[in-house]
């Protein structure tokens, strides 16, 4: 679960049903915060105090909240509310030229998707998740991560694959007999993707318990019964050689191997025979016809 | 096409000797060589540019792609003028990485380049690129690696069928004179001052946005219609169509663009299937082949097609460029576990060669192919069934080979492709 807080970029935090995220949202906030960051909230699901409730007070007050709950589309006028809507709070956030680590909530992010359009939303995201790397050319070694809930139930295909491909870490969540499990995809760039397996489980006070997996183990194991075969036992040719036997395999000459010794001994008449000579037997059905038969042609 | 087009002018006009007042000929007809008078600089000569390379089989001039081995495969290199697309792989890592080297062969040739991206700085990209393989550095590390595959048994078995060791190979070596391809080693940068000595233009697209993202769909062309703008400046100014006549010294202009149609460049075909403006990345290919038929350059895009939601989206790209090669990385598949790719990283694709000046394709019989990335070099190679065991080994294991046997093309052998095995 380090590995999660350690890259900076965008996390998405994939949830269902089933399996909410939101518990592991604030898990991930807590511990930014108990390290010292500044963390960002951008509300749009639960009321601010739904969402505050469960932290304890020196985790509150670094906790900086942009409420759009009580009033997404600016109707009340009385200037609490956003300016600029969602898309005008993110990117107010890429405008923030303090430095330090920083990491941006968004709860959740379907919302945004809902609301926004997606190619706006994306571009947007990379802003922020870039943005520490090129102010104004200097380089700064921070990184700043944004934790962005999404409920996978919400969107198709397409979305989903956009975010994927623009975030660092996914972290995928699921479960079994009770007990969540967390599939964490890190892409680390120009290098493979890693995938691990993490089953936690979240305390009330919001800090994260890390376990291993559940008693029963579900894995598929090799069959134990068959035995792994040796494929060159019982072959019907020699696949071991003794010593003699590989010295005398070396040393023979292939037929069609042409060695300049095997050249030359065919092509220059050995020392025994003079000419060659042809041996022949005829037998009762042969016809020793000393004439040409081509003479009958009158060619 | 712009660079190696035989002189037409003076052979197509059927002017009379009166017409014909040049200053050096009696006739319209000029003769192909060194001998043809000056006035049109483009044409009558082979033009002679570092980095390219007539191509054998119809003369057409041919830029490396910065992968020996995916030259081969396209027939000698991509043609000047020519659009290559690379279909990203799944977590974008190969296709980054052709990238790269498409843009360090450029550096290495003395090319313009121009990078185009709307998730990266090109300043970034071109920090990142592959530091080339010195001549004598590579042999060594090549000799090496093949000792270490080869035992000493793979010798007597040659020995035997000696036949097979005049079959023709697949390249994986590196070419003794390789001055048109060069080799890269993937894990080293390449040096600072080389990058520095090379002229590039660069396309960052968030940096060319307008200060307030306003939310109304208004152009989903916006990022594309910059770009194109951004392009034709660059060709025209630096004198690559031919309109700057002053230029002493012609040059190739080599054009990368990252991540076409992907929701960064503000195009929603990878979100939605029904999108409202799904005709903006194919205009966008039809005016950038435009402008690059008509002047000295190529241009690699890489693009996220397996997150094109509409399926005739792709059909229509893949028409309008002109090679496509896509891959397909096995990293999280189940193929990551299949025996049969157990040495490769993925498969590499040819969809579609063009078919420049020409009647026929030009490709090549070998379909399977698949790809590495060893510790310094990408390598391609023609994917072969392991050796079919004998049948003491356990039956599932042949079921799996037999299914995935019949992924493979009929170049592969038709022994595997039956379900059934036959037994003697």
């Amino acid at each position: 679960m380090e590995s999660v807080l350690a890259l900076g970029g965008l996390v998405l935090l994939r949830d269902s049903v089933e399996w909410e995220g939101r518990s592991l949202l604030k898990a991930l906030i807590k511990k930014a915060a108990l390290c010292g960051e500044q963390v960002h909230i951008l509300g749009c699901e639960v009321s601010e105090d739904e969402f505050r409730e469960g932290f304890d007070s020196s985790i509150n007050s670094r906790l900086i909240y942009h409420d759009l709950f009580r009033d997404p589309l600016s109707w009340s006028q009385t200037g609490e509310a956003l300016p600029g809507g969602p898309l005008g709070a993110l990117q107010a956030m890429c405008r923030r030229t303090d430095p330090g680590p920083f990491t941006i909530a968004l709860d959740s992010l379907s919302w945004l998707l809902l609301h926004l359009p997606c190619t706006a939303l994306c571009q947007a995201l990379c802003a922020l998740s870039h943005q520490h790397s090129r102010p104004g050319g200097s380089c700064l070694a921070e990184p700043v991560r944004v934790l962005g809930l999404l409920h996978e139930e919400l969107h198709g295909p397409g979305p989903l694959g956009a975010l994927s491909s623009l975030a660092q870490t996914e972290v995928t969540l699921s479960g079994a007999m009770g007990q969540a499990s967390a599939h964490i995809l890190s892409r680390r760039p120009r290098q493979r993707p890693a995938l691990q397996t993490q089953w936690f489980s979240i305390l009330p006070d919001f800090s994260l318990d890390l376990q291993g997996g559940p008693l029963l183990e579900s894995q598929p194991h090799p069959d134990p019964h068959t035995a792994p075969v040796d494929p060159t036992a019982h072959v019907t040719f020699n696949l071991h050689l003794s010593k003699k036997e590989r010295e005398a395999k070396d040393s023979l000459t292939l037929p069609f191997q042409f060695s300049s010794e095997k050249q030359q001994a065919l092509l220059r008449p050995g020392p025994g025979q003079a000419t060659s000579h042809i041996f022949y037997e005829p037998d009762a059905y042969d016809d020793l016809d000393q004439d040409d038969p081509d003479d009958d042609l009158d060619v | 096409m712009a660079a190696v087009a035989t002189c037409g002018t003076g052979v197509g006009s059927t002017g009379s000797m009166v017409a014909a007042t040049s200053k050096n000929n009696v006739t319209s007809f000029q003769r192909k060589g060194p001998r043809a008078s000056g006035t049109d600089s483009g044409c009558s000569r082979l033009v002679s540019i570092a980095g390219t390379r007539p191509s054998v089989r119809n003369g057409q001039l041919l830029v490396s792609t910065g992968l020996p081995a995916l030259d081969q495969l396209l027939g000698g290199g991509l043609a000047v003028g020519t659009v290559l697309l690379i279909e990203e792989d799944k977590y974008n890592i190969y296709s980054s990485l052709l990238f790269k080297y498409f843009l360090a062969e450029g550096i290495i040739n003395g090319h313009t380049l121009l990078v185009a991206s709307a998730k990266e700085d090109p300043a970034d990209i071109l920090q990142e690129l592959p530091a080339p393989l010195l001549d004598d550095n590579y042999k060594k590390d090549f000799d090496e690696d093949v000792c270490n595959h080869q035992t000493p048994d793979s010798n007597i078995k040659m020995k035997i069928a000696w036949r097979y060791q005049l079959l023709p190979k697949i390249e994986s070596g590196p070419v003794s004179s390789s001055r048109f391809g060069h080799y890269y080693d993937a894990s080293k940068r390449m040096p600072q001052e080389l990058i520095e000595a090379s002229k590039w233009h660069g396309f960052f697209f968030p940096e060319k946005l307008s200060s307030t993202l306003n939310i109304e769909p208004c152009s989903l062309t916006h990022g594309y219609r910059k770009l194109l703008q951004f392009i034709q400046k660059v060709i025209y100014e630096e004198g690559f169509d031919g309109s700057n006549p002053q230029k002493k010294q012609k040059n190739i202009l080599r054009i990368g663009i990252q991540n076409l149609g992907s929701t960064l460049w503000g195009d929603d075909i990878c979100c939605t299937e029904n999108c409202d403006n799904s005709h903006s990345l194919t205009k966008f290919l039809y005016v950038l082949r435009g402008l690059l038929r008509t002047s000295l350059s190529a241009c690699i895009i890489t693009m996220p097609t397996h997150l094109i939601q509409n399926k005739a989206i792709i059909a229509r790209v893949t028409n309008l460029s002109d090679t496509v090669v896509g891959l397909e990385s096995f990293i999280g598949s189940e193929r990551e576990t299949n025996p049969l790719y157990k040495d490769y990283h993925g498969l590499i694709h040819i969809r579609q060669i063009p078919r420049l000046n020409n009647l026929i394709y030009d490709v090549s019989d070998v379909k399977d192919l698949a790809f590495k990335l060893k510790r310094k070099l990408f390598t391609i190679e023609r994917l072969h069934l392991p050796p079919d065991l004998s049948d003491t080994v356990s039956r599932s294991s042949k079921q799996d080979l037999a299914e995935s046997s019949k992924l493979l093309g009929p170049g592969c052998g038709m022994m595997a492709g039956g379900k059934q095995h036959l037994d003697f």
